[in-house]
């Protein structure tokens, strides 16, 4: 892991905004200067975007469903969830609980033939609850979907709370979903429900990255071990929250959330083993509430990142000696790392290709809250990463979404129920 | 506008000690806008509606949020995820405490 300077021109910005200052400069000669625009407001818990090539934009709110915004601006309100109105269509069974509910969504590669898009959801139509990738059909003037077929209904949900942080029913479900542009196949993260057994389980689809194709059939290629569930690309995940495409090879790249440390990014490759394993008695620990160690030794008190780390890695290397190696740790905090995406097109200048990578905040126990836009630069192979701050043309917030739109702008979805639009000047 | 609290109030919540000392003091609105922007807008947002795991603060009077920043202060488990509030109740004065009250409470009706 590259260990970082802050560039004079970007200490002012760290400062002001109380970050951690391990940050680097990739600043260079030609960086560009920013300018943004609100898209969307008064969003509730806005959670993902996916663009048609002629800037429609389909988005989720967490607890009310799918809507779209018009190339013109006007937004139609397409798939409401259980208790909502204003939908032209709305499902009963899909539910909204802590942290699950409508998150992810994509738009075939094909869309022009086909007309589908696909949700990310929770949903009652299986007991207890499960995640689901939803597809539909989208009608010619983009104001109703039909056709609902859930391409896949098996990734857990968590019922009930725990005796955790953040320990509520509902945690920790991935959620994006994103197709790969060079194979097309539809790459679905998921999360390990604060469970301890399904992160390292072949069949459970929690603490994965599925890949499949557009109907939820295993993608060609995939190479998990023995046993394992076809589907599944990459396992032994915490809670994968942003997934991109490394320009080029296509080459999917993630960040997870850790837990109360190491925030990681992580270059894929077919059956790969992210190392998570919180599961009780295992590498050295005892037993843990509920079934669950991903949060000690100490869950509800501040406490050195690296002992932490060194007690429940995110990364076990040593139970998994061949484990995929993060090429970021985010200097072992945990600040709550989340969507990201490739900056596309030539009027990026230096930063053309490089990753941005958004991060919510959190600020548990003495760690910098950490609200920012990263820019990196990640190596080829995956094992390490250069990242500095992306300037931000306005205020700070809880970055939860980054997608690059076709204008080449960066529209990123806040928390606080904001779609901004972020261009070069 | 100033607040008063009085130790009756004080004594009918039954807040102990730390609670009489902060309820006796006066909230300053404007100090507590300040911290709010520093300590609290990225998890209750600007207008304290709150968002993803972190919940509104809209509506509360004065008294709740007082009684609210001590429990978590003093370490009492409220909610699942009072583990967040203890780590950044526990920097709170009682007097930040009461600021914080004043401004949020005529802030965020
Ligand atoms: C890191 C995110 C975060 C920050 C920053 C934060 N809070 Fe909270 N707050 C929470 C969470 C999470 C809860 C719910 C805790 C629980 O489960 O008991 C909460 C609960 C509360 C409540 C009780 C709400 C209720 O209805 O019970 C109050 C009042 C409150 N916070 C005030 C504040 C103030 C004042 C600040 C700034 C000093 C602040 N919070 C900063 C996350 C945060």
């Amino acid at each position: 892991m590259n260990r970082q300077i802050i560039p004079w021109s970007l200490c002012a910005a760290v400062a002001a905004g109380g970050l951690t200052g391990l940050s680097i400069g990739a600043a260079a000669a030609s960086t560009p200067s920013l300018t943004s625009s609100t898209v969307l407001s008064d969003l509730q818990d806005p959670w993902d975007m996916a663009f048609l090539p002629d800037g429609t934009m389909f988005f989720t709110e967490k607890c009310r469903g799918l809507s779209v915004r018009h190339e013109n601006g006007d937004v139609a309100h397409l798939l409401g969830m259980e208790g909502t109105d204003g939908f032209a269509e709305t499902a009963e069974d899909l539910f909204c609980d802590g942290q699950a509910g409508m998150l992810g969504v994509a738009v075939d590669p094909e869309f022009d033939d086909n007309r589908f898009v696909y949700i990310y959801s929770a949903s009652r139509l299986s007991e207890p609850g499960s995640n689901r990738v939803v597809r539909m059909v989208v009608n010619e003037d983009l104001t109703g979907v039909s056709d609902r077929t859930d391409i896949i209904d098996d990734i857990p949900y968590k019922p009930q709370a725990s005796d955790h942080p953040f320990g509520d029913s509902g945690a920790h479900n991935g959620g994006r979903i994103r197709f790969n542009p060079g194979s097309g196949n539809l790459y679905v993260t998921t999360g390990d429900t604060h469970a301890g057994h399904v992160p390292q389980s072949g069949t459970e689809l929690g603490g994965k990255v599925l890949r499949v194709d557009r109907n939820g059939n295993a993608a060609e290629g995939n190479a998990p071990p023995e046993g394992f569930d076809a589907r599944i690309y990459t396992y032994g995940h915490r809670n994968v929250q942003g997934i991109a495409f490394r320009p080029g090879d296509h080459t999917a790249v993630i960040s997870e959330h850790g837990p109360w440390h190491t925030d990681e990014i992580n270059v894929l490759f077919a059956g790969a083993n992210s190392g998570w394993d919180p599961r009780p008695n295992m590498a050295g620990r005892g037993d843990c509430p509920d079934d669950y160690c991903g949060y000690s030794p100490n869950q509800m008190e501040g406490m050195d990142p690296a002992e932490r780390a060194a007690w429940m890695p995110m990364t076990d290397f040593e139970t998994y000696p061949d484990a995929m190696a993060p090429a970021w740790e985010n200097n072992q905090l945990s600040q709550g790392i989340s969507g990201m995406a490739y900056l596309a097109g030539d009027q990026w200048g230096d930063w053309e290709d490089m990753l941005v990578v958004g991060y919510m905040g959190i600020g548990f126990g003495g760690t910098p809250v950490g609200q920012r836009i990263d820019l990196m630069d990640v190596a080829e192979d995956g094992s390490s990463a250069e990242a500095s701050e992306f300037p931000l043309p306005m205020g700070s917030g809880r970055f939860r979404s980054l997608v690059m739109g076709p204008d080449g702008a960066l529209y990123v979805a806040l928390d606080e129920g904001e779609i901004h639009r972020i261009s070069v000047e | 506008m100033r607040m008063l609290w009085g130790a009756a109030l004080a004594a009918g919540l039954g807040l102990g000690v730390a609670a009489a000392t902060a309820l006796a003091l006066e909230g300053d609105p404007a100090a507590g806008e300040a911290r709010y922007a520093e300590n609290c807008v990225n998890c209750h947002g600007r207008t304290g509606r709150g968002m993803a795991s972190f919940p509104s603060i809209q509506g509360r009077d004065a008294e709740f949020i007082v009684d609210r920043l001590l429990s978590y202060r003093a370490r009492e488990m409220v909610g699942a995820n009072s583990a967040l509030m203890f780590s950044l109740s526990e920097e709170l004065t009682d007097q930040q405490i009461v600021d914080l009250a004043a401004f949020i409470s005529t802030a965020f009706p």
